[in-house]
């Protein structure tokens, strides 16, 4: 830095000042996060096409264009969200709030049904699922909230707020119905909660409180005869528990999620041998259950090199919120950081029948639009936050 | 990091600063306390999903392997074609052929699409969209994995048309498999009987399985063991909606059911059944008009063996109603009681399971018990007068101005009743301890039960005896064996019912000499399509009944001047035959209910066999409400005769008779 040894003129001043300005910018993006998400949409390509070559007859390539298009929308929104400072979206939470919100009550005003439920927009090329795109609007909004209430974050109050505004968009993406991505945001509230500073003695009453509405939902309301969960859903929750119970039930696609993971062995069956895939015996096999057709046809060798990348961009990630310049940032980190890990966790424990099945995809990897994009962006937003560091 | 703290950050336009951040953020204590725990469950998280990985994959990953490879191969039964049925000469009556069946498999259609596909399907396979609904309802419900069969038999059109918009009909499929064929035509639908899907009862007998196709009537029934042949067993890759996804591998090859040859000649099978209907054409071209004739039955025996040659149920219907998914409204003269009586139940196979009184043809059945017991003489004569007045009743001839002496055979030939009234009441005044000898000569010649016809389906009839009359009758006077009893037995009226086979089987006796035959109808099963390695069926053998030489020779006489002397009933239809024939006829009231009609109606009978002295054919007709047995009975007769001995009658006329 001999900049400082001699005056310059400022016009020169200013020319450096862009010059090294654009360049530190790059130089303080976090590559390493950039190569792992990279090698996370690019695996996940490869794979998506292997798992979905007979899906559309006719069009083997159908899914995996589809796929790269979003990959490609998801990496110039990547890029636009790197240019905003995080802390516009601190100031403008109420309208991050107001979007997120308005988004679920079109979606269900206007929504298209899909096996039973109504999460998407119709949107000519694709579905739009703003559930999805809520996650990150969610994270935003909770961190501005928690960060705005830095001093008195303290108070039961605070906790209660933020607990209060998480829940209004919770129970409507809850009722559409899709309790996988309820579930997400209840950990993207509970990340924030953690990284805001809340007192550990909040959470904890907040984690009793969680296991009690949990086992509500579960025992006894059921069994004072009040359903608050569709059948559907507790039978998977049951075949959770009991998968040898009822093996063509509800259990079927655990059993057979976990026959396809297994098969695959070490080296995986190729493309064309994964029976379990190619003959529709793992239902959503590009979707929830894609991973379970990843091990199916790549093995443990694929499956592995799939979570050491996200091992990778996590670790990334805790890096980002450790060097975030303000709480908000770093709020907002934690819950994307804690929100991928969540997903990729229980997606993953689904398919191998460590964790119950719900629809929660698979981050860049599951086909599907909404859900590659928000990731991306997501990713930007860590990328924004990482080039602001201290 | 603590280089790039230290030194102030470079100003850009990417990075304003936010005013409200006076100081550096600092990471505080707590906050590094929480990384470490996110850090800590993170890494947590990821031993778990490896560890587990790796005891899914890499340990146990054999055992899943072969899960997966045992999920996708299904074993199915391949039905096998049944056998085909032969007439006595080789003639195909019943083949199979070829069909295409359209399917749907139920998981591939939900329960939203169905309506909408349904109501496109309704129209190209001509079915009520509610019926399509309905049998989808009962097989889904039967077994929700197997694919519902919504039609087969469907045309090649159809189908063609189906494949090439196989999109817009999830789930369909279009298999082949094998309906009957009846290449000799619709004839003895009653008889051959028809094959349909396995009843919930017949899955509990255990002898079948779901979903299966089994003969349900007649021979297809009767025989089913045989001409169903053995499933085959292959394996079918599956998907997981059990779609099938290439050629299915045979690991036991279905073996086609063995063929049956019937004794059955379906050319004259065919005579016999328009021999029927010109029976009842005659009867209603007669004089007087016979307008209620509407049915009847034609029995063509083997008198040597028992063979049945011809066997036809008059009305019938079209074997072919019951092929492929079958159209209710074909179906419903055969199963809807209301619609069955309106078309004078056509599903009835007459021949064996009609009752009728046999009327004036049961007076040889009379004349051989009265000559066994010694109750008449076959060259003694009786008077035969107009009527006879038996205790306090009036008992008519039917030919009232009669008044002459009569021999036996005379008697049977001019039909006389009130010849026969006077051995039914010799029959009456036999004292009790000799029972009744004429049921017992019935019995004898097979009256009152089932003949054992093989294909089963019989009528046992009604044999009227004094015990019978004490069992089934409340009132005092009823339960009594009266007088009037015996002499209307004697002429085969009131109470009896045979069956016409049941008669042509006595007439067989008559004709070969005093042996009663079993009618059957199969004569030997097969391998299909190759003559000659036959196992034959063996029908009991004739079996001797106890009647003397010359008391049957009586009656044969009378038999033969039925159809030859000046006075016999039915000479002026078999007079002219070149080949001799002998017979009776036959009129017995019976009640009816034709259309709004109740009452005593004539029902028209001829029974007999030719050649006379080497009977090689018994024939047996009824015309239902025929009237008078030399009207129409007699000329259906005839034409059957013409058919088997290829010969045509010179003249015919009409003879008054009974």
């Amino acid at each position: 830095m001999a900049d400082y040894a001699a005056p310059l003129t400022p016009r020169v001043r200013r020319r450096r000042a862009e010059a090294t300005g654009a360049v530190a910018f790059l130089r303080r993006l976090d590559w390493i996060m950039l190569a792992a998400v990279a090698g996370l949409v690019s695996f996940g390509l490869w794979v998506v096409d292997g798992i979905t070559r007979l899906d559309v007859p006719g069009d083997p390539e159908y899914y995996v264009t589809r796929q790269s298009v979003f990959a490609l929308v998801g990496t110039v929104g990547m890029i636009g969200v790197l240019f905003v400072d995080p802390d516009y979206y601190r100031r403008y939470r109420k309208v991050v709030y107001g979007l997120m919100i308005a988004l679920l009550l079109v979606v269900m005003a206007l929504g298209t049904d899909a096996r039973g439920s109504t999460r998407w927009i119709e949107l000519g090329f694709f579905r739009f699922q703003p559930s999805e795109f809520g996650k990150l609007l969610l994270a935003l909004f909770l961190a501005g909230l928690l960060a705005g209430r830095a001093r008195r974050i303290n108070e039961l109050r605070t906790t209660l707020v933020a607990v209060g505004a998480a829940a209004l968009p919770t129970v409507l993406v809850f009722m559409q119905p899709d309790i996988g991505t309820a579930l997400s945001y209840g950990a993207i509230l509970g990340a924030c909660l953690f990284f805001a500073g809340t007192p550990w003695r909040h959470l904890a009453i907040l984690a009793a409180l969680a296991a009690l509405v949990g086992a509500t939902v579960l025992w006894f309301a059921p069994s004072l005869g009040v359903d608050i969960l569709a059948p559907y859903q507790r039978d998977r929750l049951a075949a959770f528990m009991n998968p040898s119970e009822n093996p063509q039930g509800a259990a079927y696609n655990i059993n057979q999620s976990m026959t396809a993971v297994g098969a695959g062995g070490t080296a995986g069956r190729g493309v064309a041998g994964a029976t379990q895939t190619n003959l529709d015996y793992l239902p959503e096999h590009h979707t929830d259950f894609v991973f379970a057709s990843l091990a199916e046809q790549r093995g443990f060798v694929g499956a592995a090199i799939l979570l050491s990348l996200y091992l990778l961009l996590i670790w990334r990630g805790i890096r980002v919120i450790a060097t975030a310049r303000d709480p908000f940032c770093a709020t907002v980190a934690g819950a994307i950081v804690f929100a991928l890990l969540f997903q990729v966790f229980v997606n993953v424990g689904m398919t191998i029948g460590i964790a119950p099945i719900t629809g929660i995809p698979l981050p860049f990897v599951s086909v599907g639009g909404s859900s590659m994009v928000t990731n991306l962006l997501a990713v930007g937003m860590l990328q924004a936050i990482a080039v602001r560091r201290r | 990091m603590a280089s790039i703290s230290r030194i102030r950050p470079p100003r850009t336009r990417f990075m304003p600063r936010d005013p409200r951040v006076e100081s550096p953020y600092r990471m505080t204590p707590q906050i590094a306390l929480r990384l470490g725990v996110l850090g800590a469950l993170v890494l947590f998280a990821f031993a778990v999903l490896f560890f587990r990985l790796w005891a899914l994959q890499v340990l146990s990953g054999e055992r899943y392997l072969a899960a997966a490879q045992n999920n996708q191969l299904r074993t199915i039964r391949v039905e096998a074609p049944r056998g085909p049925i032969y007439d006595d000469r080789g003639r195909t009556i019943v083949g199979n052929k070829l069909a295409n069946v359209v399917r749907v498999w139920p998981a591939s259609l939900s329960r939203r699409t169905r309506p909408r596909v349904f109501a496109k399907l309704s129209g190209v396979l001509q079915i009520p969209v509610a019926e399509l609904q309905r049998t989808f309802r009962e097989q889904h419900r039967a077994d929700p994995l197997k694919p519902v069969t919504l039609a087969e038999g469907v045309s090649n059109d159809v189908v063609s048309y189906l494949k090439e918009r196989i999109r817009e009909f999830p789930g369909l499929t279009i298999e082949r498999t094998y309906l009957r064929s009846y290449p000799s035509g619709p004839i003895a639908a009653q008889l051959l009987g028809h094959v349909g899907s396995v009843t919930p009862e017949q899955v509990k007998s255990r002898r079948y399985r779901n979903g299966d196709h089994v003969g349900q009537s007649g021979i297809e029934a009767a025989y089913d063991r045989y001409l169903r042949g053995r499933a085959g067993l292959a394996s079918l890759r599956v998907d997981s909606l059990g779609r099938p996804r290439g050629r299915p591998r045979y690991s036991d090859y279905f073996q086609q059911g063995l063929a049956l040859r019937l004794t059955l000649d379906a050319k004259l099978q065919r005579a016999a059944e328009r021999a029927l209907e010109y029976g009842i054409q005659v009867a209603h071209n007669g004089d007087p008009p016979q307008w209620a004739a509407n049915g009847g039955a034609v029995v063509a025996l083997d008198p040597r063996d028992g063979s049945v040659r011809a066997l036809a149920s008059n009305p019938t219907f079209d074997p072919r109603v019951y092929l492929g998914r079958p159209k209710q409204n074909d179906l419903k003269p055969l199963l809807d009681p209301e619609a069955a009586k309106a078309a004078n139940y056509p599903g009835l196979n007459r021949a064996i399971a009609g009752l009728y009184p046999p009327g004036s043809t049961f007076k040889p059945v009379t004349a051989l018990a009265a000559m066994r017991e010694r109750l008449a003489s076959a060259y003694a004569t009786l008077p035969c007068v107009g009527s006879m007045e038996i205790d306090g009743t009036k008992f008519n001839n039917w030919n009232p101005y009669a008044n002459e002496a009569m021999t036996l055979p005379h008697a049977i030939a001019a039909s006389c009743d009130t010849y026969f009234y006077q051995l039914g009441l010799a029959f009456y005044r036999l004292p009790a301890q000799f029972g009744s000898p004429l049921q017992k000569w019935a019995s004898a010649f097979g009256f009152g039960k089932m003949s054992g016809l093989d294909v089963g389906g019989e009528e046992s009839g009604l044999l009227p005896t004094p015990q019978w009359r004490r069992k089934n009758f409340p009132n005092e006077i009823d339960k009594l064996w009266k007088s009037g009893d015996s002499v209307q037995l004697a002429i085969g009226q009131k109470d009896l019912l045979v069956t016409p086979l049941q008669m042509a089987r006595f007439y067989a006796l008559v004709a070969n000499g005093g042996k009663l035959v079993t009618p059957h109808l199969v004569s030997s099963v097969e391998q299909p399509g190759s003559r000659g390695a036959a196992k034959p069926v063996f029908a009991s053998p004739p079996r001797p009944v106890n009647v003397q030489p010359d008391e049957l020779r009586a009656v044969r006489e009378g038999l033969y001047e039925a159809t030859h002397a000046s006075y016999g009933t039915s000479s002026g239809v078999f007079g002219s035959f070149p080949i001799k024939i002998a017979g009776k006829t036959g009129t017995a009231e019976k009640y009816v209910e034709v259309g709004s009609f109740a009452g005593m109606m004539d029902q028209s009978w001829w029974c007999g066999y030719g050649p006379t002295d080497s009977a090689k054919l018994v024939v047996c007709v009824v015309i239902e409400n025929g009237g008078h047995g030399g009207t129409a009975a007699a000329p259906a007769a005839l034409k059957v005769f013409e058919s088997y001995f290829g010969k045509k009658a010179y003249t015919q006329q009409y003879v008054p008779s009974d």
